[in-house]
């Protein structure tokens, strides 16, 4: 059963220039929302970016994770919205 | 919920045939291609678990309830029924969960990114 801070350091490790927050927010390991930067979602649209995080977990998402809620964004949209 | 804002797809809600074998990726099958028909043919189709009148998860139930805030008709999936209805849909989009929004055969994206551009205005501008 994966911790939160297990999901956080997987997405930090395989995403370049990622920081990730996550949150296990029923507290039983399978529900997960993450908050991601990564340069390398720069020029990339969401759904593509929410991709980049989906492949680090491939069939675990709808698998061991029920559900990983993200939000994402590049570092340069930080400021912008 | 008027029955205009729920346009049932027969082929998808069939019984599933005797002994389903998940067919091996990028093969066509009956089931892939009426999925990407049906994303042709509707300009909003929503693949989701339940119904909009009775969500079975509460991401779909959240992104049914944008889109109601909308108030755009749409089509609606249900993918429970069939299994492979899910995997079949998730080899075309890229996408692994439920929901998936697409708009103009397009996919707009889950639950998240659905909220996040009702929140911004986006959705309603990639809706018009």
């Amino acid at each position: 059963m994966p911790s939160a801070e297990d999901i956080k350091q997987r997405i930090e490790a395989a995403i370049a220039g990622a920081r990730a927050e996550v949150e296990d927010y029923t507290g039983g390991g399978d529900h997960f929302r993450a908050t991601v930067t990564a340069t390398a979602f720069d020029g990339l649209s969401r759904v593509e970016q929410h991709r980049l995080v989906y492949a680090v977990f491939g069939d675990e998402v709808g698998g061991a994770i029920h559900a990983l809620a993200l939000r994402t964004q590049a570092p340069a949209e930080i400021h912008t919205h | 919920m008027s029955a205009s804002q729920f346009d049932p797809i027969p082929m998808l809600q069939s019984e599933p045939d005797p002994a389903p074998a998940p067919s091996p990726e990028g093969e066509a099958s009956p089931i892939r291609e009426a999925i990407a028909q049906a994303i042709s043919e509707h300009r909003v189709i929503l693949f989701m678990k339940g119904t909009p009148e009775a969500p079975a998860c509460g991401f779909s139930a959240r992104t049914v309830a944008v889109l109601q805030a909308l108030e755009v008709p749409f089509a609606a999936v249900d993918i429970l029924p069939d299994p492979r209805i899910r995997q079949e849909l998730s080899a075309i989009s890229s996408w692994p969960t439920i929901p998936q929004l697409f708009v103009g055969g397009e996919l707009i994206g889950g639950c998240d990114i659905v909220t996040e551009m009702y929140e911004t205005g986006e959705l309603e501008q990639a809706l018009a």
